[in-house]
Parts: C-alpha cells; structure tokens; sequence
C-alpha cells in the first residue's frame, strides 16, 4: 500500500482516522467507538449517470459524543445520516462502497430485515419537519407505544405507559390529558418533542438527528437543544447532529465535521474549530455569519456557488471559490489530513494542511 | 435626524378563519393589533419576532397589499391608506416588495426579461427597447449575466433567484423596498451575498428599507433601528446596536438570548421549558408576554402595559419601565 494513488491515499485517510479516535477518547484506550465510518461512498441517479453524493467520508463517534456534521444544502450531510441509517431511497441512490461498523457488524452489509431491527431500536433518527414524520390519524400516544411494542415485544398496557413516561420525560405539558391528542394538535415545538419521545422509546445508543431545530422559532430552539442535551447526558448516548447552523453546531457539539460538495473537509473538536477553521471554507463560512452579539464589521462572501453533483471539478471541490486557490488544487484531490500540531483537526487542503508529513509516516 | 418617509400610526388587521376538524369553529386573529413605527430616509429599519408575530402582515399592509382595518399609513405625505385606485398606482412604484422565496413570486412559464420588462410596461415608463435596456441594466446591477434575459425561472438557483426578485422589485425605481425574510431561505455563503448586494444598492439608490426577519444577527447587521413584535403589537424599539446590548423589554432580552452564536464559549442552553406558547388567536390578558416573561408581576396579567417612549429611538410597553410605577 506504498504506492502512490487512490488507495494509498484512502490508507492514508484510514491512518489518520484511527489517530482521531484514539485522541478523541483521550486515555480510555480501550473504548471502541460506538460507530466508525469508513469511506463511504453514496450515489445517485441523476441525469442518466451515478454520480456520488458522498465521497470518501470517513468519521467516528464515541459514547456519549455529540458530533455535529455541518455544511449547506447538497453538501451531503442528510445523504450521510440516510446511509447510516439503511433509508437511501432504493432505485435512485445506493451505498456504493465504504463501511458503517456499529455494534460489531458494517450496516451496510446488512439485509433490510436486520436492519429494521437496528433503526429505531439501537440507532434512531430524528427529522427536521415533525408533522411530515408523524402519522396524522394516529395519536400521538400510539405513536410513542408502537416503537415499544414493535421491538420490545410490550402489550399494550405495558407500552401505553412507557410512553406516557416518555412523553412526560421530553416535558410534553400535562402529557397524561394530552396522550391520545392528535399531531396537529400540537405546536411545531411540542411535535418535534413527540418526535424525540418516539426516537428515544428504546433507549438508542446513537441518535440521529437531522436539523431538528431548523423550523422552529429561536427560543423554542433553545429548549429543544437544551432537552437534547439533557436526554443525551442521561441516556448516555451518542449523537450525530446535522445542521447548517453554525450558533447551532457550537451550542451542542463535542466534535464537528465540516463538509463541503460530498466530502468533509474539516474535522475538530468543537472548541479547537471555532478558534482556528483551518480550510478556507470553513473559514469564510464563519466569517460570513451576522452575528447578534456584536458589530459584524465587514462579511466574508464566498464568490460563486456548489458545483452540481454531475459536475465536479477535478481536484479540490472548494478550488473555484476559494481565494487561496494554488495549481495544484485543480490537479489533484487533497486528502483529509492531520495538523502537525492539532492530531486530532482534521483538514482537507493543499495550501492550508499540505499532507507532507502524514504521507511518509 | 432624517425625515420619516413612511410613518405607520395605529395600524390594525385582524384575520377572521375557520379552524379546527372535524367541527370547526370561527375564530379572529389579531395578526396587527395597532402597531405604529416610522422608516426614516434611507435607513433600513427591521421588524423582528417569531413566526405569527405578525411581522409579514405589518410590512404587506404597510404597502396596502392587506387592506388594512383601521389605522393610516404615510410616505412622504401622502395618505396610502385612503389613496385612491388611480394614486395607489403611483404610490406602488414608490413602494415595492421583496419575497422570501423568489421562485413562489416568478411565473415559471415565464423568461426572466419579460417578467422585469412587465412591470415598466404596465406602468408605462419607456418604449419597448428602452425597457429591456434597464432590464440589462438592472440584471448587471444585481450580478447576473445578460443571458438570465431570455432563461426561466428553474434554471437559476437559489441566490441567482432571489437576484431575479431584487431586480424586480427596481424595476420601478422605488424610494422604499419591504423585504421579507430576503435571506432566511438561503445558505449561509449565499445569504452574505445577498446581504452585501442589498447594502450596495440602499447606497447606491439611497433606499429605506422595511426589513422582515425572524434572524437578529441579520438585522443587527443590515439595519439601523428595529422593532421587536409580540403577537400583533410591538413591544420595543431602539436603535441596532444599542437594543442588543441592553434590551428593556424582556423578550427582546429572551430572543437576543436565545439567538445561537457561531462560538463555542457561548452555549445557548436554556433550561426554562415553557408550555405551549400563547397565539395571536387568543393572546393572553394583560401583557401578551406574561405567561413566558422571567419578571412577570400581578399588574403584567391583567392590564397591557402602556407604550412608553424613551428618547427618540428607544420605546418600550412594559410595566418593568413604566413612568409611574
């Protein structure tokens, strides 16, 4: 594996992965991580072509770890959450290489009947528009139990209080009155708590959760993130939480992947990332953001927009926007690579982490 | 202190719907329950609150396209609310709309000339190629080729559309644009570029800006006073920065509070879990806010606090700041 080219490169990205998590865990050697992606590949159909949505994307999550997977629309975030999860849509998208370990086993191996067994059991999801995940004829009591008695095997008695103790645990007001109420009876704030009521029925070591503040109201975000957080810390759980909100991401991560056009392209702890972004995106993307807690005297603004998914520019897919743009950007890919000081920030660039020192070692 | 060019006085509009299934039931909105500010000369003064706050509704009826049910609304003198047909035309030049999603506004069947070069035409400013040589202009003002001219709607994205509704909404050359939410749909690279067009232009053209937005680190960037809005009334209004730095009223404080912040040193983690929170259908007695407000005293639940003008900027309804207390 010496040789130049792809897999030498995809070695390389594996090397570097294994030193993030045993930095990330910080002396628990022995702690395995609760799930590791390793260069996942996901491709859709479009225009006649399979062109990938997710390209070499490579994390770990850690018990009781929030990782926060931020970046704009089509950057592939979602398609990230979707493949963990076993829910790319059949016939337009696919897995097309990589594997997902969780619990001893790669999901992507796995069947759709064991699969079912793991979603919303071990590994729940969460979604940005509650009333589009809930079933609207069904009460929101019934929904709650049905997880239960789906994986639990409860009777119905049984279920109907566990989730009534759910219900009161993400503080639905007087969740007994309100137990056979229907979703539209509810706020967007209260569906999106009956939302993660049902996602935590079976006490899942890894939740999912894919922009699940984006539609509300800023101080009903608050209490939603401050009930994640809670629930999280008691559940003991690992979360990946995806959103574009940067005020977001630092509110309620531990570590952040920043991704970019299908592919991270910047991995950190969350303190470590918001003191020195070191790709130029996710540079400019910081410096791009009003703030509302002081002057913002002057925005970055990142010329141009995202290369479609059947047009990606050889090399860096950052390289048209980017104001450090070098020859060699265009030329060849750059790989996800440790800093020389920071073992635990990753970066993908040429001119800002030149992997120099990572491809010898 | 610049001239007011639009100056909202007592304005009110309340919405009568059908809800509830399987019986419904009629119920009245209170989307504006007499609100009055003013946009002085070629500043951008910002409407902020959360969703049913009645921020969208104030900015439409400010420009009659909501008849309002009571109240009156001046630019530069001029009574919009009792305007005649033939003079609200005119007026409609002056004032002109920017929409949160651009592609819901742009007739899909339609190419992006053509819908610039309508409205000219329609108000009869120039001849024919006249029109599309300030529809080329205007493109290039914005950032947009000359090619966008003859292409649809479904071939720009996001950004480029919402560059297409900036454009149109000059077409007429207006003095006062409202923008609603010109930016919440976009993603955070596109919404600076936006941002910083829009600036260019308030110089450039010397435009007073309505700016409708549920995103205070936005407002706090492009405007130079605001009112904050509960539903249907307005609670505060002060000059940016000074209202985000102390905020009188505490909802402005409980909004800027709750505004997450791109750094990690300041976790927006709170701990209060409300119930659900009150709606314009049937606001609580009293001060609207007294079922979420932190400093809520005997006097909040029943009589609605009177509107207490500090100095020319800074006014605020709330019995924590009144006069005699």
């Amino acid at each position: 594996m010496s040789s130049a080219g792809p897999p030498a490169l995809d070695n390389e990205g594996t090397r570097s992965l294994g030193r993030a998590a045993r930095s990330a865990v910080r002396g628990e050697h022995t702690t395995a991580p609760i799930l590791a992606v390793e260069n996942l590949v996901t491709t859709f159909r479009t225009g006649g072509g399979w062109h990938a949505a997710v390209r070499d994307v490579s994390f770990v999550v850690q018990h009781n770890e929030t990782l926060a997977i931020v970046g704009e629309s089509g950057c592939g975030k979602s398609v990230t959450a979707l493949s963990i999860m076993g829910l790319v849509p059949p016939g337009n998208g696919r897995v097309a290489g990589g594997q997902i370990h969780f619990g001893g086993r790669d999901l992507v191996a796995l069947d759709e009947e064991e699969m079912r067994k793991i979603r919303g059991d071990r590994i729940s999801m969460i979604f940005q528009e509650p009333m589009t995940s809930l079933n609207p004829v069904l009460t929101i009591g019934f929904q709650v139990a049905e997880a239960l008695s789906y994986h639990r095997d409860m009777g119905r008695r049984e279920a109907a209080a566990t989730a009534l103790e759910l219900l009161e645990q993400v503080k639905i007001p007087s969740a007994r009155q309100r137990f056979d109420d229907y979703p539209h009876q509810f706020s967007g704030g209260m569906r999106q708590r009956v939302m993660i009521a049902m996602a935590l029925a079976c006490r899942p070591e890894l939740l999912l959760a894919d922009e699940p503040t984006t539609a509300l109201d800023v101080t009903i975000q608050a209490e939603v993130l401050a009930l994640l957080a809670e629930l999280k810390a008691a559940y003991g759980m690992a979360m990946i939480f995806i959103t574009h909100n940067l005020g977001v991401v630092a509110s309620i991560a531990d570590r952040v992947a920043a991704m970019y056009a299908g592919e991270i392209v910047e991995i950190a702890p969350v303190n470590e990332l918001f003191a020195r972004p070191t790709h130029p995106y996710t540079e400019l993307l910081l410096r791009s953001i009003p703030r509302v807690d002081r002057d913002t005297a002057g925005l970055s603004v990142i010329a141009g927009q995202v290369p479609a998914i059947g047009a990606m520019p050889t090399g860096c897919r950052f390289a048209q926007r980017c104001p450090l743009r070098q020859p060699i950007c265009t030329e060849r890919d750059p790989i996800l690579v440790p800093l020389p000081d920071a073992p635990d920030h990753h970066v993908r660039c040429w001119v800002r982490a030149a992997p120099g020192e990572g491809r010898r070692a | 202190m610049p001239e007011s060019v639009l100056t909202v006085t007592g304005l009110r509009k309340f919405f009568v719907v059908k809800r509830g299934f399987p019986r419904t039931r009629t119920v009245t909105v209170r989307a504006l329950d007499g609100i009055s500010f003013d946009v002085r000369d070629g500043e951008a003064f910002g409407l902020v609150g959360e969703s049913g706050c009645g921020k969208s509704t104030a900015g439409r009826a400010g420009l009659r396209l909501i008849e309002p049910d009571a109240g009156e609304i001046v630019f530069k003198g001029e009574n919009v609310v009792t305007a005649s047909k033939a003079r609200l035309r005119v007026l409609r030049r002056k004032l002109q709309i920017i929409f949160q999603d651009p592609y819901a506004s742009l007739n899909p069947r339609r190419r992006i000339g053509k819908a610039l070069i309508e409205p000219m035409r329609v108000h009869g400013i120039a001849g024919e190629a006249e029109c599309e040589e300030r529809a080329r202009a205007l493109l290039a003002e914005v950032g947009l080729p000359d090619t966008a001219m003859t292409r649809y709607p479904h071939e720009f994205s996001g950004g480029q559309r919402q560059r297409i509704g900036i454009a149109r909404s000059l077409t007429l050359e207006p003095e006062l644009l409202v923008a609603d939410e010109p930016v919440s749909a976009l993603d955070v690279s596109i919404q600076a570029q936006i941002l910083l067009l829009l600036q260019r232009l308030q110089e450039r053209r010397g435009l007073a800006f309505i700016f409708i937005s549920h995103d205070l680190g936005v407002v706090r960037y492009f405007c130079q006073r605001m009112a904050v809005m509960y539903l249907g009334r307005i609670v505060e209004t002060g000059a940016i920065p000074a209202i985000f730095k102390e905020p009188l009223h505490p909802y402005t404080r409980m909004l800027r509070d709750a505004s997450p912040v791109p750094d990690p040193q300041f976790k927006v983690i709170m701990m209060r879990i409300e119930g659900e929170v009150p709606s314009a259908v049937d606001p609580p007695s009293g001060c609207h806010f007294h079922t979420r407000c932190p400093h809520v005293m005997p006097i909040c639940r029943e009589v609605y606090p009177e509107w207490r003008q500090m100095d020319d900027e800074r006014g605020v309804a709330c019995h924590l700041h009144a006069s005699t207390r």
